[in-house]
């Protein structure tokens, strides 16, 4: 390790609702691999776009290359060499490799785009990092492994001196991050620092110097790599709390009817031939890596994208879900991962987002009776705890953990009996997951049957009665709580893959 | 100004809605000043009120297709359409009079399905789909009229004279009540009713809605239809105002129509709608359009004041949603 190249001291940011980074410290040295560790929504990707200029800090100062300096954007952030290599990939997959590495300040012969050079340059920068990549393939033909090396490539040729990996080995394969590695390594001696993000802790040990951790968007602790335990750092991650009352054992009452039976569900590429079964008072968990299909089962389930083929039981009886419309009639409530896009209308109250689902249900003829609907919605803002002024709040000021709720009061008040939970606490603060938590606990207790989506291990194992996990768009497999590892869950997980 | 944005009277009538208010009534002031008391008779506001009923309906219409988040080009063709077809029904084939009237709903009615439909259903941009029905309504209202003006029958005709009557009785302004009314309707439509808050819903969040388990096709196409009713309704006035109609125009209503509706604050993004500003924002375009035209001034710059303030008015919604943001 180097001199130090980069320090952010008391970084502090707030969101309307959530106390997103409080105080939070973070030093890296040039030649170290640094990690940034922390649970969902500990702060760490906040963290990244304050020194990146896509948030503005609200205190707090960044001294880089030993000047105070503050980014405005990310390209004033990037021309000082702070790079940033997302989880998710900003590729424009029909243009070239080299196109897309040189996007925005391509290289020109006079008024032409001078492709020939930008391919060189490209060859250049892959042949410093020992890669094989034809800068003249078309992006989209690559692999998500192969791309993320260009994103790499791109922010090298940037001359950083710093980049930041989100969560990059999150969709390689174990082939790939083992290049994904010997990349960094390289970058390392080359004397650049590097943030490392992941939750993946066999990575962490493998590859970083120096470990910092956050917890609830506060800073926790810097930890040395080689001198500490996968313990020591597992402890600083989830402090005191948490994971009250995991599930050690199936709590479905014994003889509990089948409300759901899926038979062969097949929707394009990937969701193949998935069965499954869910009892009522169940919670049953969707494991898998990310791509592996537990979306689009559920999506295709609900008629939210069409099936091509399979059988859908609900209590007993065969169904046909053309549309979400069908899988409401029937009963199936689907809350989305991406709330804002799918699941609420931002710019519309509490109470009208509530009654959505069930309009019919508060309307005289066509006219709606806005003094039932105030009630419902009141009585639902009361028994979730969502936190508002009044029903009559645009959703759009409240925070992700209430947003949720809203959702959540959309189809208890429609009566559902079947919920489709798809990563119900992305984006929630840790304090408002554990409520969220406890409803899902309560909603199963009262006879709902749940299915849950989640890419946590921590938040499958604690919820879940069984797990269905899937890989590829194809199911591999099916646990019981109690025989439930993280180990053979991550197995099944990866078997496609491997 | 942020304290009398607060206050609760304010708020419940909406600031934008006051700041036109003001705006209208600073513009008649203008034009009685500058044409020297000219102005002030009762002929020149009996004038700008029949331009405002015809451009009202066609305004009111719009702003629940822009409140889907879609635009509706077609609307000032189609009302030309329907008063062409139904007009020339009722004078060369003499069909009824009330019969005629009906024959221009169900043309403007018709529109709206085929505009909806398409919207809907097979997911056609609207702009391209109003794009093509302001083509085939200009085209239709051609072929059959064979390209002929049409002179719908004068007040003094007593058989079928009493259409007019729908705009003024002698002195009394029938057309201003009965926009009023229709206005009011169009506001519990929009406010109280299911189909008022899923289109405004789907204006704001398609799919979201859709998710929920809506028919957003079905209550997207009915934001068309019922645009094409009040199209229907707005060439009754049409020719109850000025009598003759000419082929292959119209265009010019529909920029004046939507101008009125996004000024009274009815959002280009969808989701967000206001009938009564709609209406004042028709009252300020009809009562601009006779000061000019008192003035003297070439009817040209007109179109160009008219092109400024649908400017001015999108611009300033764009800033206050970014501030708000």
């Amino acid at each position: 390790m180097g001199e130090v190249i980069l320090t952010m001291k008391g970084i502090d940011k707030s969101f309307p609702g959530v106390h997103a980074l409080d105080h939070v410290d973070l030093e890296v040295r040039k030649g170290e691999v640094h990690a940034l560790m922390g649970e969902n929504g500990a702060g760490k990707s906040t963290l990244m776009k304050v020194l990146t200029g896509i948030y503005k800090k609200d205190s707090g100062t960044i001294t880089y290359e030993g000047k105070e300096v503050e980014f405005h954007n990310t390209r004033e952030a990037q021309d000082a060499g702070v790079v940033i290599v997302h989880q998710e990939l900003n590729m424009l997959g029909h243009l070239t490799v080299a196109q897309n590495i040189f996007i925005g300040r391509e290289f020109k012969k006079g008024i032409r785009i001078d492709d020939k050079k930008m391919n060189e340059e490209a060859k250049k920068l892959f042949d410093r990092m020992h890669i094989d990549i034809d800068p003249k393939e078309t992006m989209s033909r690559l692999t998500v492994g192969k791309q993320q090396m260009c994103e790499i490539a791109k922010a090298i040729s940037h001359k950083a001196k710093v980049i930041i990996f989100d969560e990059p080995s999150a969709a390689l394969t174990e082939a790939e991050i083992e290049e994904l590695f010997k990349i960094i390594r390289d970058l390392r001696e080359q004397g650049l620092g590097i943030v490392y993000i992941s939750h993946r802790m066999d990575e962490i040990k493998v590859i970083t110097d120096r470990v910092t951790v956050m917890r609830y968007g506060t800073y926790v602790g810097t930890l040395i790599t080689k001198d500490s335990t996968k313990d020591d750092i597992i402890n600083m991650m989830v402090g005191r709390v948490i994971y009250e009352d995991p599930k050690t054992q199936n709590m479905t009452p014994k003889g509990s009817p089948v409300v759901l039976k899926v038979e062969h569900l097949n929707a394009g590429k990937m969701v193949q031939d998935v069965s499954f079964e869910l009892h009522k008072g169940e919670i049953l968990g969707f494991s898998g890596l990310m791509g592996a299909g537990r979306t689009e089962t559920a999506r295709a389930l609900f008629g939210a994208d069409p099936m091509d083929s399979g059988d859908i039981y609900v209590n007993g009886q065969k169904v046909t879900i053309k549309s979400p419309q069908d899988a409401v009639k029937y009963g199936i409530g689907y809350l989305s991962e991406d709330r804002k896009r799918y699941g609420i209308v931002v710019q519309k109250s509490v109470a009208e987002n509530t009654t959505m689902a069930d309009l019919d249900a508060f309307a005289n003829g066509p006219f709606i009776d806005k003094k039932k609907e105030k009630e419902i919605a009141e009585k639902y803002v009361e028994s979730l705890a969502t936190k508002t002024p009044s029903v009559d709040q645009l959703v759009v000021n409240l925070s992700g953990g209430n947003q949720q709720k809203v959702v959540i009061a959309k189809w208890l008040t429609r009566n559902c009996d079947i919920l489709i939970f798809d990563e119900p606490t992305r984006g929630i603060d840790v304090g408002a997951k554990n409520e969220i938590y406890k409803l899902m606990n309560q909603l199963a207790a009262e006879g709902k049957a749940i299915i849950m989506i989640s890419s946590e291990m921590t938040e499958i194992l604690r919820m879940s009665d069984r797990i269905v996990v899937m890989c590829e768009g194809k199911k591999t497999g099916e646990l019981d709580i109690s025989e439930a590892t993280q180990e053979n869950i991550m197995n099944m997980a990866t078997r496609e893959i491997n | 100004m942020e304290a009398i944005k607060q206050n609760p009277l304010v708020k419940k009538v909406g600031f934008n809605r006051i700041v036109l208010c003001i705006v209208l009534i600073l513009m008649y002031a203008l034009f009685c000043a500058l044409t020297g008391g000219n102005f002030v008779g009762s002929s020149r506001i009996l004038s700008a009120l029949n331009y405002a009923y015809f451009l009202g309906f066609l305004s009111l219409g719009v702003t629940f297709v822009i409140a889907t988040g879609g635009i509706d080009f077609s609307i000032g063709p189609v009302m030309f359409c329907c008063a062409l077809i139904a007009g020339f029904s009722l004078v060369t084939y003499g069909v009824p009079l009330p019969a005629a009237l009906l024959i221009s709903l169900v043309i403007g009615i018709g529109f709206g399905i085929f505009n909806g439909y398409l919207v809907a259903y097979w997911s056609v941009p609207s702009f391209i789909t109003s794009m093509a029905s302001m083509n085939i309504a200009k085209g239709l209202a051609s072929v059959f009229t064979r390209t002929q003006s049409v002179n719908w029958p004068q007040a003094n005709d007593t058989a079928n004279g009493w259409y007019r009557y729908l705009v003024r009785y002698n002195d009394i302004p029938v057309g201003l009540i009965i926009l009023i009314v229709v206005a009011v309707i169009c506001a519990v439509i929009l406010n109280k009713t299911k189909m008022g808050r899923y289109i405004l819903c789907l204006g704001s969040n398609k799919e979201a809605v859709r998710l929920s388990g809506v028919n957003v096709k079905k209550w997207e196409m009915m934001a068309y239809i019922l645009c094409g009713l009040l199209v229907g309704i707005s060439a009754i006035f049409y020719v109850g105002a000025y009598t003759t109609v000419q082929p292959g125009y119209g265009d010019q209503y529909n920029n004046e129509a939507i101008a009125g509706c996004v000024m009274g604050g009815t959002s280009m993004a969808g989701g967000l709608a206001s009938i009564s500003g709609t209406i004042i924002g028709v009252f300020i375009i009809s009562l601009l359009q006779e000061g000019i035209l008192a003035l003297g001034i070439n009817k040209n710059y007109q179109l160009i004041i008219t092109g400024i303030i649908v400017i001015v008015a999108v611009f300033s919604d764009v800033v206050a949603r970014r501030r708000k943001n």
